[in-house]
This record gives structure tokens, C-alpha cells and sequence, in this order.
């Protein structure tokens, strides 16, 4: 007789007093003073709560926060390769469903949450979260974008901004802004193409009411769902660790990073900033844009301008590539 | 009522895996072992097995999706062939290493280059440094049977590994054979349900697989090296087991054949023993004194028992269907381990080697006419001419 | 036949027990070279250095007066300082403090 296999319903928070004082997501980890990922990851696993496996793809979330054998999770969770956190999660979620309709297993479906940084989200594990996505499996897919290989460095990776200098994309006189290319935009890459997603966000550890909201309602639809997070790196990206939740605002506030909500084909906003402030405002707050140009600047406007159709309209869908010139 | 059926290979994994209840599949296609899949599928389908099949996006995923699932207590299945075996080489010793007792069929398949889809042992051994158990079956029975020995094996609890469950492509996955096929319920006294204490559970929540300091890599390599050495006795308590269950049994490590007053002994793995046999017959029949030692795991690798049973015999021709490019005796690795083997033993027998069924080519009678001519040569005169012959290419036929 | 030294030891599987107030194992206090120092009087409980700081070193008190510091794994990073909202929060030289530095018997 096989056993229904019930999910949770997790409450969306209105303000600030509603945060639920407990964490998953304990003091004594060996991130960086002023870690953003490590920031998200305490929100996201407060917003999660105790019915939670977390699956932990190779990468900063991994390393530095298991070093060494001892971990800040005080719910489940295990390591999976860089490669593969959307099949280990796809894994863990198919062991639960049978577990729990043999009656092997009693309880609501836990929250199967991956946490995989930009490079095992939409570089070497693109494969892996885009399977998981077809392949229906109700768990949550989260890329924390501090936008670099971080963990083994600074090198770049596919979310890495135009003009970036990281290891990978030092400049120099033959490549005089560093890094040439612009980013894969990780959302874009869901939405549209997996029938199964009914559910992406971005958020940003700015807006931590708005980012928990978007976790629990990724965890309470049904099926895949997928959350690209913005998290600034005080090491990857050069600024001081006070700065790095100013940063992430100035992000949103600039358009560099866009707040937004896609489910079942509609479009919503969140913290629409009324007038763009310049992105020049955001990049010269960092270490990693200071060898550019004017030229080069103004190419990174370009691009986000041409993200933004409007005030009120901000995303053009399909993304547009960006213009040749300034 | 146990069932008599002809199965091939595939079909014969299909009915332990399902008897086995396994309850999380992953699944791929490559030739040759695409079959077992399409036996599963078909089983979950019609509700005679119960389980979550999925659909991997590649082998590298097929045992990244079992590695998840079996950390929650799940007993699963998977496998691949060729190249698929070699594609998914990351995860195999994070899944040994976090000590879950996957189980991955592997009918074996040449590796590119170039697309070859013919039989050999390259792709699974490979692998054998892993850390998971390996062996080949000679049958389709065999095979059925060592898929269900090995669930058990791997599951104990003293031991908590990971199983390369192989047969030869075509030979055995392809070709049918006589399975008895057991009864539920005997299936379900000889293999209990998985439990294991260091899964993922939200009522219990353990950090599975944090970063270690480098000191202590030694220790977790060291666990797993230990784990093997309890795995042989392991193994020889399952055997006894299966046979008091199932009413058939197995010499748990190496089957000796005609071996007893034998001048020189085959030594081989796989679907090519069933053709050495008769070969053997045939030879003995012309009077010449020759047996045979078929090897069932690889690993753990018997040494004793290959030590014991070849230490009667004066020469031995270690049948290789795999290649160990730039090995010590540059042929194969079957030769390597057999030679360690025998190596502390006060008379060591003659050793060569002969590569045979490379890409799927079929091992003649005649080309076990071949090894025997060459080893009756070597015992009279008292040194192998090489170490290692390419069977139907070497100069002098 | 074999014999491991204590700290060299590792769980089975690699797998450690989860923790469930904090980290024994990774005290961060040691780490900061300033600290921040709150005024409870100029606190307006706007929350924002208890959401903020990613080692939730700021928690709301039992009785939801004031918030509460961690001393023993406040890294010193000051997002708190920089994100406080009221005039309660500044920084403040580690060194300035008696018993202030964390110390640890050993490294790990």
C-alpha cells in the first residue's frame, strides 16, 4: 500500500520581526570576515528550517566551510562533486520519495536544497542542474553568484562581469580590460527551456526578507526550482568585508543585478530602483574594475542599459547580447 | 517454486535487481549493457518493481544520482559500458570513499578509440583501483547470482563498499543461458534491507563527507584498505549462505578445473572460461595435462588462493582480454597481479601471457591449443619465450 | 595490527555528527582585529546587524530588549557597523579589550 508523499508549507514573512531565531547555519565556519555566500547560506537555511538536506557541490560553500571535519550545518548535508550537485540531489529526493511511499520513512518530503556556487551551477555543473530541472525532481536548485572561481583562487568563471580582473583574466597590454566576455545570465538559462520549472528568482543578501521569501517559495512549488542569489566576495571582487552587503545594494540599485520573480510565465519585480544610479558608482568600489577605462565603463553601461527596456520594465526578455560599442 | 528461463545477461541482472527490490535506478544508454535498463523501465512501468527510475543525463550522472541516493539508505542500481564506465571515473572513489554500497553492472565494451562496440575488460579495470569490489561472471546464471552475492556483500555492515558487478559484453549480456530464477521470498532471507547508520536524515543529522586535513589522508585511505581485508571472509560466509538458500554454489574466489594433476594452467576471467573449458577437455583428451583457474573477483584480488592453486602446476598462461599499456611485462594487468601472487612462493611456476578477445574478437579452441603449445614449451625448456603474445598476431603463427 | 594517533583519527565515512549551537571545532573569534561595540541606548532593534552578519554572531535577546553579541566567533568583518541604522553600533580595537582575544589551546 503505497504512502502519499506530503510536502511542507512554509509561511511567507512579512517583516523583519518574523525571522525565525533559529539557525541551521551556525557560527564557526572558516569563510571570510564578510563572506557573502556565507551570509546567503545562513538565510537561506533559516528560511529552510529543520526539514532540510542541503547537497554541497566543490567550491567555497564546501571548503570553507567543512574545514576540517567539522561543518556549521545543523541539519543534513553532504558534499557532492563540482560536477554533479543537481544528480546528487536528483538522488536524494527520488531515495526520499520511494523511502517515504514504502513506509520506510516517515515525515514530509524534506527540502532537498542545492547550494552550488556559479561555476557548479552554470559551468561544470550546468549539465547536472539542467537535468535536475527537466527531470522534475521537487527539490531547489541555488546558485550563489560571487561571480569567480573563488575557492581555489579568483579565476574567472561564466558569471565573472565584463572588465573583471581575476586571475584567469589579468589585464595587460594585449587585453587592456581583462576580462573580454559578458556573462551567462543563470535565470535566463532555466526559464523557458524546462517545462517542469514553475518557480525561479533572483535575490540578493541585500534584501534578506525578500531573499528568504523566494527560498521558501521555491521550496513550497512543486517541482525544480531555481534562485540565483548575488553574493559579493570581499576577496574575489577587492573591497573592504564591512562593505559587502552595501555592495550587493548598489548592485540592485545600478541594475548590475536585477531582483526579479518568474513563475509560470509571468514576470515580477522586486526593489525596482526609481532612477538607475550609474554603474560606474558600483565599480569603482572594487579592486577587481580599477584598471579600466572610460571605454570600458561605458561598455558595461551599454549592457546594462540594454537589460533594462524602462523604469518599471526592467528586464527585456530575450536578454539582449550586448552592443559592439558604447 | 524457483523458475527455469533463458535469459541473457542483461535480462538475468534485470530479475536480481528486481528481486533485490531495489528502490533507486539510474539510467543511461551505451551498448552493450542497455538492455538491463530496458528491462527496469519496463518492470516499473507494468508495477512489478517498485522503485524511482531516472533518467541520468550521462554516466558521470547515473553514479551521481545513486551516490545521493544511497546516502539516504536507498538500495540502488546503475551501470554502464566503454567509454561510460571511463566518463563516470570521478564519482567512483567519492562513492567508496563515503563507504555506500552502490552497485553498478558493467558489461564490458572496448574504449574508443576508435567506436568499437565488441567486448573487453579495459573499461572496468580501469577502475579496479577505486576501491570497489570487482568480478566478472562467466553465464548469465553467474551473473544473476553474483548481482545478488554482491548486494549482500556490499551491504554488510563490516564492510560498506561499493560493487563492480561485470560480465562481457555481447558473450554474456547478449547471448542467452539457463537462469534458475529463485523465489521471492528465498531472495528476501538471503538479502535483508539495507540499513545504514551514517545516512542522511533530517532526524538525525550527520555532515557527510566534510573537508579533512592532510594529515589525516592517510587514515580515511587506510579505513577503506582495512574494509578490504575483512571482505574476502566476508564473502565466504555469503557463498556458504547463497548455497544453503539457493541450493547453488560457487568456490568464492577461484574455480579450479582439472587443475589437480595439471603440467599448466590457464589462467582466466569472464564469458571466454566457458570456451577454456571446453578447450581443456579437448586437450586433455589428446593427453595433454593442462587445467584451468577462473579468477571470480578481482578485487579483493585472492591472492592465496591463486598462490595455492597455481603453485601445482609449471607454467602458467594468464588469458588477458585487457590492456595495460606500458606495464611491467607490456601486455596486460591481469599478469601483474597474478605474478605478485605467486611471488613468495618457494617453486614459482613459469608465467606468460596471452592477449586474447581485445575488441570482441571471439577466443578460439585453437587459440587455446595455441597457449598450451607454448606453455608445454616453456616447461621443457624451462623459460617462457616471452611474457607476452598477441593471439592470431604474432610472426611466428 | 594498526594504531592511529588520536588526532589523526577521522569518523567512518567522513561523516561527522552535525553540530547545534556552534562549531566547537572552528572558534573565529580569534580572527578579528576589531570588534564592534553597541550602545543599547541608541539601539533602535532595526534587526539589521542580526540579519547581516553572516556568522550570526548578533542575536535578539530572549526577551526581545536588545540584541546580543557572540564574543567567542564574531570575525570582525563590521557589516554590522557599516549596516546599523542608529548611532548604536561602532568599532572598536580588539586589543583594547581586557581578556578581548580569543585565544586557542591548539590551531583546529
Amino acid at each position: 500500500m503505497a504512502i502519499a508523499v506530503q510536502t511542507q508549507e512554509l509561511p511567507t514573512l512579512k517583516k523583519v520581526r518574523d525571522l525565525p531565531k533559529e539557525e541551521y547555519y551556525l557560527p564557526g565556519h572558516r569563510t571570510c570576515a564578510g563572506c557573502g555566500p556565507a551570509l546567503q547560506y545562513k538565510l537561506v537555511a533559516k528560511a529552510a528550517g529543520p526539514n532540510t538536506i542541503f547537497v554541497g557541490p566543490t567550491g567555497c560553500m564546501y571548503v570553507a566551510n567543512s574545514s576540517y571535519l567539522c561543518t556549521p550545518y545543523a541539519v543534513p548535508w553532504i558534499h557532492a562533486q563540482i560536477t554533479n550537485g543537481g544528480a546528487v540531489a536528483s538522488g536524494i529526493e527520488a531515495a526520499y520519495q520511494v523511502l517515504i511511499r514504502k513506509g520506510k520513512w516517515q515525515g514530509e518530503l524534506p527540502n532537498v536544497i542545492v547550494m552550488a556556487g556559479d561555476g557548479g551551477a552554470v559551468d561544470i555543473g550546468l549539465q547536472a542542474m539542467s537535468a535536475m530541472m527537466y527531470r522534475g525532481h521537487d527539490a531547489l536548485f541555488i546558485c550563489y553568484d560571487n561571480e569567480a572561481y573563488a575557492n581555489t583562487g579568483i579565476q574567472t568563471s561564466p558569471t565573472t562581469p565584463y572588465g573583471a580582473n581575476t586571475t584567469f583574466t589579468p589585464p595587460g597590454e594585449m587585453i587592456p580590460e581583462g576580462k573580454k566576455t559578458f556573462p551567462k545570465d543563470p535565470p535566463q538559462l532555466v526559464i523557458g527551456g524546462h517545462p517542469a520549472v514553475k518557480y525561479v528568482a533572483t535575490a540578493s543578501i541585500a534584501y534578506p526578507v525578500d531573499l528568504m521569501n523566494k527560498v521558501r517559495k521555491g521550496l513550497n512549488v512543486k517541482g525544480p526550482t531555481f534562485l540565483h542569489i548575488h553574493t559579493p566576495c570581499p576577496k574575489g571582487w577587492k573591497f573592504p568585508e564591512d562593505k559587502t552587503v552595501e555592495i550587493a545594494k548598489l548592485a540592485v540599485q545600478t541594475g548590475m543585478f536585477i531582483l526579479y520573480e518568474w513563475e509560470n510565465g509571468e514576470y515580477k519585480y522586486q526593489h525596482t530602483p526609481k532612477e538607475y544610479k550609474p554603474v560606474g558608482e558600483y565599480m569603482k568600489l572594487m579592486g577587481r574594475f580599477t584598471h579600466l577605462k572610460p571605454e570600458h565603463i561605458q561598455k558595461m553601461q551599454a549592457f546594462v542599459d540594454a537589460r533594462l527596456k524602462a523604469p518599471g520594465m526592467p528586464v527585456e526578455i530575450p536578454i539582449p547580447p550586448p552592443r559592439a560599442e558604447a | 517454486m524457483a523458475k527455469e528461463m533463458m535469459l541473457s545477461g542483461c535480462a538475468a541482472a534485470a530479475q536480481a535487481v528486481k528481486l533485490a527490490k531495489v528502490e533507486v535506478i539510474c539510467s543511461y544508454p551505451i551498448r552493450p549493457y542497455t538492455a538491463v535498463m530496458m528491462e527496469l523501465a519496463r518492470m516499473v512501468a507494468n508495477g512489478e518493481l517498485d522503485a524511482e527510475f531516472i533518467h541520468g543525463e550521462g554516466e558521470h550522472a547515473q553514479l551521481s544520482v545513486v551516490y545521493g541516493a544511497s546516502a539516504c539508505g536507498a538500495r540502488t542500481f546503475t551501470g554502464s559500458a566503454g567509454v561510460g564506465v571511463t566518463y563516470a571515473f570521478e564519482v567512483y572513489s567519492p562513492i567508496s570513499g563515503a563507504r555506500l554500497p552502490v552497485q553498478m553492472m558493467i558489461a564490458d565494451r572496448a574504449l574508443d578509440p576508435p567506436g568499437d562496440f565488441g567486448s573487453e575488460h579495459t573499461d572496468a579495470m580501469s577502475c579496479r583501483d577505486q576501491g570497489w569490489l570487482m568480478g566478472w561472471a562467466e553465464t548469465p546464471q553467474e551473473a544473476f547470482d553474483n548481482h545478488l552475492i554482491n548486494y549482500r556483500v556490499g551491504e554488510d555492515p563490516r564492510i560498506m563498499l561499493p560493487q563492480y558487478v561485470c560480465q562481457d559484453g555481447y558473450f554474456v549480456s547478449h547471448i542467452s543461458g539457463k537462469v534458475v530464477l529463485p523465489e521471492q521470498s528465498q531472495v528476501d532471507e538471503f538479502l535483508p534491507p539495507l540499513r545504514m547508520e551514517h545516512r542522511l536524515d533530517p532526524k538525525k543529522p550527520i555532515s557527510h563527507g566534510p573537508q579533512i586535513r592532510p594529515d589525516q589522508g592517510d587514515v580515511m585511505d587506510l579505513a577503506r584498505a582495512m574494509a578490504f581485508l575483512e571482505v574476502p571472509k566476508v564473502i565466504r560466509e555469503v557463498i556458504d549462505d547463497y548455497g544453503r538458500i539457493f541450493g547453488r554454489t560457487y568456490p568464492p574466489f577461484v574455480e579450479e578445473y582439472m587443475l589437480d594433476d595439471a603440467d599448466m594452467a590457464i589462467f582466466i576471467q569472464g564469458a571466454h572460461a566457458l570456451t577454456c573449458r571446453h578447450a581443456i577437455k579437448r586437450l586433455r583428451s589428446q593427453g595433454v595435462k593442462i587445467g584451468m583457474l577462473k579468477l571470480r573477483f578481482v578485487r579483493p584480488w585472492p591472492t592465496e588462493d591463486v598462490a595455492a592453486a597455481l603453485s601445482k602446476v609449471k607454467a602458467v598462461g594468464v588469458v588477458e582480454t585487457s590492456t595495460s599499456y606500458g606495464g611491467a611485462m607490456r601486455g596486460g594487468n591481469l599478469i601483474h597481479e597474478v605474478r605478485a601472487s605467486l611471488y613468495d612462493l618457494p617453486k614459482r611456476p613459469l608465467v606468460t601471457s596471452f592477449m586474447a578477445g581485445l575488441g570482441g574478437e571471439v577466443v578460439k579452441i585453437e587459440d587455446f591449443e595455441y597457449m598450451a603449445r607454448h606453455l608445454a614449451k616453456a616447461i621443457q625448456e624451462g623459460r617462457v619465450c616471452k611474457n607476452v603474445h598477441w593471439i592470431g598476431l604474432e610472426a611466428e603463427g | 595490527m594498526f594504531v592511529i594517533p588520536k588526532e589523526k583519527e577521522v569518523p567512518f565515512a567522513g561523516c561527522t555528527p552535525a553540530p547545534v549551537k556552534d562549531q566547537r571545532m572552528m572558534i573565529t573569534g580569534n580572527w578579528r582585529t576589531y570588534r564592534p561595540v553597541i550602545n543599547h541606548e541608541e539601539c533602535n532593534l532595526c534587526l539589521n546587524c542580526v540579519m547581516y552578519c553572516p556568522d550570526a554572531c548578533w542575536q535578539l535577546s530572549e526577551d526581545e530588549e536588545r540584541v546580543v553579541w557572540n564574543n567567542e566567533f564574531c570575525k570582525g568583518c563590521l557589516i554590522c557597523v557599516n549596516e546599523c541604522t542608529s548611532e548604536a553600533l561602532s568599532k572598536a580595537h580588539e586589543l583594547d579589550f581586557e581578556g578581548g582575544v580569543i585565544r586557542l589551546d591548539k590551531p583546529f
